[in-house]
């Protein structure tokens, strides 16, 4: 990579000494960051693989035998596996795959519909719904979980996976209709005026026309509401107590006798960045659209 | 066929479709509003509810006295929760400011095509899909004072070891730089797409007319992405003003409860001493803050919209 300030500057014949030393003085800036950026996931990947005696020493070791006992203990197998601070993490990584999977493909769903209609069609308080779906994503967890806490006790969804999969549409269905919503305004409105000229149903429009055109939208979308179905932890913690933990709340608890079991918590934590770095770099290209809620898609 | 025919016919067509439309809209938005309706609109009017009582979900069969605004006036003329939003304010604008400084720099350099970008992308966007709890622990970890490896970095640049996580301010810095590391990656992501939607002939005319680096920069790169980065900034402004996940892991609130932001206090009272009532006190104040806060945001944003 080399260091470039600007495309106009690029293309000038003569480069000041000046020039010079500020592209100089941004690539050692980009490299700060990069460092600042990539070491502490290093450092997550390493200590992983660290044994107690060598987490702990000091200087810290980079050249060591490796310890698979964090990661034994994730997936519930070898020696690890039946030690005092490993029962249950396997179960809570199978309760984490449910939750997040089931919670994600219904509020994709959901928003989906909802995002086509604010897209296409002029209703009254459209402004007010919209603006209500945002307000969600805006709610601090701790404040709503005061009430949860009691509704679900009486509901019977106190720490059950149906309990947490409920949330996890609450808690992205607000975002997905946004996202879409911007999808669905980068497709002509053509497309479905010619079907209905034809003689087709807007149904028929919208599953076979309109929807195969934002697949990759509908991909973005369902990227980011995984990574914050996957990674949520104020209300899985506060709304399961034994069978329905989620990883993240698991490990928050992983300290047994010894103290926090740190092995295990970096282990769990490159169990858990894999699937969503995997599904990231898939639909990258389509991230970088949704994100901006189509303002860009208006120019 | 005559021409009233056609008229009639068109007026048919035209009325099937209108209700067909109708259908459609209440077909498609009424699971979203059910839902939005019962997890967000339920539980507000019940917390309003409940922040007029004395009551507490660890003993129900105590019942619920009403005590009016008490909950309120007690916790409006109780400093420590002054000393909470005041914790909270510091934390968040530090937070955004080099969110944004940092995410927009980088972003910046980040639009040019080189090769392996996808890869280097990518790559730098990993702290944002860590688990918060995670991220909390990972870096508790490396604050460690004794065995740590960021004081084994500042001891070996020759400054003196800090004790990062048991004093106030090195706590507070501890909790910018944690957040700063797994959200700056988020204003990139934004930032990049932003700049990348900027139609390549405005730079070519802009350079045509031997406008400057710097020109560019502040008055056509940062202009014409404004709306995005303002997306940017409310998200990012909302998501640290209710941050948990991260104290709870990184500093428990401590030393003392010196970072205990609002969000944690309603936590604690509600989870730890089951104060109910209280709890649903403080939890509509910070709620009535976020809904303020964001209305104003909104309707800027709106504005914004209009204006590119």
């Amino acid at each position: 990579m080399v260091p470039r300030i600007d495309r106009a500057v690029m293309t000038r014949s003569k480069t000041s000494a000046i020039d010079h030393a500020g592209r100089w003085l941004l690539f050692g800036l980009l490299i700060v960051y990069t460092l600042y950026n990539l070491g502490p996931i290093f450092w997550l990947i390493i200590s992983s693989l660290k044994s107690r005696m060598d987490l702990f020493a000091m200087p810290p070791k980079l050249i060591f035998t490796p310890d698979f006992s964090g990661y034994q203990s994730v997936f519930g197998v070898g020696a690890a596996a039946g030690t005092a601070s490993a029962v249950g993490v396997f179960d809570s990584l199978v309760n984490s795959v449910i939750v997040s999977v089931t919670g994600t493909a219904l509020a994709v769903f959901l928003g989906t519909l909802a995002g086509y209609v604010c897209s296409r069609f002029n209703f009254l308080g459209k402004g007010d719904f919209m603006f209500f779906v945002l307000s969600t994503r805006m709610l601090p967890p701790v404040a709503v979980l005061v009430f949860y806490h009691l509704m679900f006790a009486r509901l019977g969804l106190a720490d059950t996976r149906t309990g947490l999969i409920l949330v996890a549409i609450f808690a992205n269905v607000g975002l997905a209709t946004w996202i879409m919503k911007g999808f669905f305004d980068g497709v002509p409105k053509e497309v479905e005026q010619i079907a209905i000229v034809n003689g087709y149903t807007r149904m028929y429009a919208f599953t076979k026309l309109v929807l195969p055109m934002v697949k990759g939208g509908i991909a973005a979308t369902a990227g980011f509401c995984f990574i914050f179905a996957w990674n949520e932890f104020a209300f899985a913690s506060i709304l399961t107590t034994t069978q329905a933990k989620t990883l993240p709340v698991k490990i928050s608890a992983a300290s047994g006798a010894t103290g926090i079991e740190w092995t295990q918590i970096c282990a769990a934590g490159v169990v858990l960045i894999v699937p969503v770095l995997i599904f990231f770099y898939l639909i990258r290209k389509h991230l970088l659209m949704g994100m901006t809620f189509g303002v860009l898609g208006r120019r | 066929m005559t021409a009233a025919a056609t008229t009639h016919e068109t007026r048919q067509a035209e009325l099937k479709k209108r209700s067909s439309g109708r259908l459609m809209i209440f077909g498609f938005l009424s699971p979203t509003l059910a839902i939005l309706l019962f997890m967000v609109a339920y539980p507000f009017f019940s917390l309003v509810y409940y922040s007029f009582f004395n009551f507490s979900a660890l003993r129900p069969e105590a019942g619920m006295k009403p005590i009016g605004f008490k909950n309120y006036a007690f916790l409006l003329s109780d400093p420590e929760l002054w000393d909470r939003f005041v914790f909270t304010g510091k934390f968040v604008f530090l937070c955004v400011a080099l969110q944004m400084l940092i995410g927009i720099f980088v972003g910046y350099q980040l639009q040019k095509n080189f090769r392996g970008r996808d890869l280097v992308f990518t790559l730098l966007m990993m702290p944002m899909m860590l688990s918060p709890v995670v991220v909390g622990f990972l870096w508790r970890y490396m604050f460690n004072s004794e065995w740590g490896v960021i004081n084994f970095l500042v001891s070996s640049a020759g400054f003196p070891k800090i004790d990062w996580l048991g004093q106030t301010n090195a706590a507070l810095w501890a909790a910018v730089i944690a957040d700063t590391w797994m959200w700056t990656p988020f204003i990139i992501l934004l930032a990049t797409a932003a700049f990348r939607g900027i139609p390549e002939t405005i730079y070519e005319s802009a350079e045509v007319d031997g406008a400057s680096a710097a020109y560019t920069f502040f008055r056509i790169t940062l202009p014409m992405s404004a709306p995005v980065l303002f997306i940017a900034l409310i998200l990012r402004l909302i998501d640290s003003f209710k941050q948990y996940d991260l104290f709870f892991a990184l500093t428990g609130g401590g030393p003392g409860s010196s970072t205990m932001t609002v969000s944690f206090a309603v936590a604690k009272t509600a989870f730890s001493y089951f104060y109910t009532g209280e709890a649903s006190a403080l939890a509509v104040i910070l709620l009535l803050i976020i809904i303020g806060l964001s209305m104003i945001l909104v309707r800027h944003l709106g504005k914004m919209g209009e204006k590119y």
